[in-house]
């Protein structure tokens, strides 16, 4: 075989190397701009998956908690609770952690809040709470602790729209979840901001309020 | 040699126990000086200030005038202080409530509001000093002093304190006479009949702020914003809650009347669901069920209070705010970033730039499946359409009889807007291929056109 000969092969396979590679770019950018904007998931089984989602009531011994828990269901996945307390994983939300928390709401200067776990865990979620405790949070906006939680955040003056008996019907499903043990972090400030603003903003924005 | 050396060591301790016993006075006095000094400095206003910003201003604002950032979003609304217009009193009618009503209030908060209890919140000098800060809202605290009503008896007769087989036929009687009062004070125009407000006014009244504001449905106690006892009944009967539509009936009916008709209104009290059997709760939620089909434009504004639809569409101001006179108009800017800027929409009924041209079946499409007029799909974001997929179809036509009665506002809405291809791309990369949740960001200022 000449030299002439080989170099005429190599320049083919350039080219044909080439043609793929752009083929292969240009797939892509077909793929990345005709794809629908979900994770992987279409929107009717993204309804489906959702509304599935919510743990049935089925296990609850007494009717009369069975009926209420079940308003209750009907509530949290309407009222779109998942929206913000779901886990988000790699792929998309993780419905397994039905209402485990974790998503991170960020807030420009004020830094990073982080939805908490609203499922029984003793430790993680909402377990040591009194039904009492999650009543207030969901009609004044108060946690355990004293402290106001953003509306802007947590949207909770249109849940305190709820009756106090669909509140109790809330607060039944949610002591029915599967407790799940998922640690949720403290909100965060970026501290490379040293503003003193922004330390002002980051309380504001988790706590409602002024810095005492 | 040994006793000089015995004779320093005990020198030596003695100046010890000398420099401990003064260092120790010095301490004392220091934290006798400290402690002193924020009583010596802090009035109680100034006490009272500090603890109005920490915990009552995100609601009733710093003004007093009830327009925290939180005010908007809030039904009933936090209440204005500054015309001294209290409703929860035992001073006759016009008149400022006493310390120990505003302290009571404090302490137990308001029930069927977000007014929670601040008893374990708030030591007892915070409520004093809250107090002593919040009459200085309204000029009346300085020009008045009021009096409590005459101390009331009769209160032993209660149905909840009466004793099992004790005056258990006087409270019958007193129930009865009751009755014939609430007929013949016109209790039935606003609380209806029945106490529930059926076939009265019960809703569609306003309050001293022009805002609305419904007839409290007297057989549910756990709402009663004064308390759920006889007592409590009797006063709002004797003094009239100032600022609403309910009226003092001290002159217009003789005291034990006013008795009668609080046992009456006692005994109206059902169970609520947490004392109720599964068959009672079937029937509740079957009764509800009913009553929201009978109006469903009633369920439908309970619907979209709890479904947050005003929290995207109607602006909010750089504070946090709600702009009011845009509820429900839209405007809000979403940037959820691959995929640009959306606006959320204008659910008024104005034909042009609103709900008006729209169907019902178009409503319901958007709503429960994501798909707008032209048959474009929204995202699962900020809409919560995926949630609402959920919803029964009774409540989805309560919804849309409630939207279809919103006073028409001209708020031109534009569409959804997508930035430069590649940014456009590549932010659909990161999302797709390396997983990265595009976050999605909230503006405040109104978004929409006014023309």
């Amino acid at each position: 075989m000449t030299a002439r000969v080989r170099a005429r092969i190599g320049r083919a396979l350039r080219w044909a190397l080439g043609l793929l590679s752009a083929l292969a770019l240009g797939g892509l950018l077909a793929f990345l701009y005709f794809i629908p904007p979900f994770n992987a998931t279409s929107p009717e089984a993204y309804v489906r998956i959702e509304a599935a989602a919510a743990p049935p009531v089925t296990q609850i011994k007494d009717p009369a908690a069975r009926l209420i828990a079940d308003r209750g269901r009907y509530l949290v996945t309407t009222a779109g609770c998942v929206g913000c307390h779901i886990t988000p994983g790699p792929r998309g939300p993780v419905y397994d952690m039905y209402l485990a928390g974790g998503m991170r709401m960020v807030h420009g200067q004020a830094g990073t809040a982080v939805t908490r776990n609203l499922t029984p865990d003793t430790d993680t979620g909402l377990g040591k709470w009194t039904d009492d405790e999650i009543k207030l949070v969901l009609r004044s906006g108060i946690r355990p602790d004293g402290r106001q939680v953003f509306h802007r955040l947590m949207p909770w003056p249109a849940y305190s729209r709820w009756s106090e008996e669909d509140r109790h019907a809330v607060v039944t499903y949610l002591r029915t979840l599967k407790a799940v043990r998922h640690r949720i972090p403290d909100p965060t400030r970026d501290t490379t901001i040293e503003d003193e603003g922004a330390a002002e903003a980051f309380y504001l924005f988790n706590y409602g309020v002024r810095q005492p | 040699m040994i006793r000089p050396r015995m004779r320093s060591i005990l020198a030596l301790v003695r100046f010890a126990v000398a420099c401990g016993a003064c260092a120790l006075a010095l301490f004392g006095v220091w934290r006798s000086v400290r402690a002193a000094q924020p009583a010596a400095t802090a009035t109680p206003l100034q006490a009272g200030k500090a603890v109005y910003e920490q915990h009552c201003a995100y609601c009733h604002g710093t003004s007093g005038r009830g327009d925290g950032p939180v005010a908007a979003n809030l039904y009933p609304r936090p209440l204005d202080f500054t015309p001294g217009k209290f409703k929860l009193r035992t001073t006759e009618t016009g008149s400022l409530p006493t310390d120990d009503d505003l302290a009571r209030t404090i302490r137990d908060g308001v029930p069927g509001t977000s007014m929670p209890a601040w008893r374990g919140r708030m030591s007892a000098d915070d409520v004093r000093n809250v107090i002593t800060y919040l009459k200085s809202f309204s000029p009346r605290f300085a020009a008045e002093t009021p009096q409590p009503i005459p101390a009331t008896t009769r209160n032993a007769d209660s149905a909840s304190t009466a004793q099992p087989g004790q005056s258990a036929s006087r409270v019958v009687q007193s129930v009865a006479r009751g009755q014939a009062a609430y007929g013949r004070l016109g209790c039935a125009a606003c609380h209806g009949a029945d106490g529930r407000g059926t076939d009265a006014i019960a809703s569609g009244m306003t309050d001293d702020w022009n805002r609305p504001i419904e007839a409290t449905d007297l057989t549910e106690p756990w709402t009663f914003r004064g308390g759920p006892s006889a007592r409590d009944a009797y006063l709002r009967l004797r003094t009239g809650m100032s600022g609403t539509p309910m009226p003092s009936f001290a002159s217009a009916a003789a005291d034990d009347e006013l008795w009668d008709l609080s046992q009456y209104v006692e005994s109206l009290a059902r169970a609520p669901i947490w004392r109720m059997t599964a068959a009672e709760v079937a029937a509740f939620y079957g009764r509800q069920a009913q009553a929201w089909r009978e109006d469903p434009v009633q369920r439908g504004r309970e619907l979209a209070a709890t479904l947050l639809c005003a929290e995207c569409h109607t602006p909010v101001r750089d504070d946090g705010g709600r702009m009011e006179e845009l509820q429900f108009a839209g405007g809000v800017r979403f940037r959820v970033n691959p995929f640009g800027d959306f606006v959320s929409a204008n659910l008024t009924s104005d034909t042009d730039t609103g709900l008006g041209g729209v169907s019902d079946e178009q409503i319901k499409r958007a709503l429960t499946r994501g798909l707008r007029r032209d048959g474009s799909r929204m995202l699962p974001y900020p809409m919560p359409w995926t949630s609402y997929a959920s919803l029964t179809q009774d409540d989805q036509r309560a919804l849309v009889a409630f939207l279809r009665t919103l006073r028409p506002i001209v708020n031109r809405i534009p569409g959804p807007s997508r930035p430069a291809l590649p940014l456009y791309l590549w932010a659909k990369f990161r999302m797709l291929i390396l997983g990265i949740d595009p976050p999605a960001s909230i503006y405040p200022g109104n978004a929409g056109s006014r023309r």
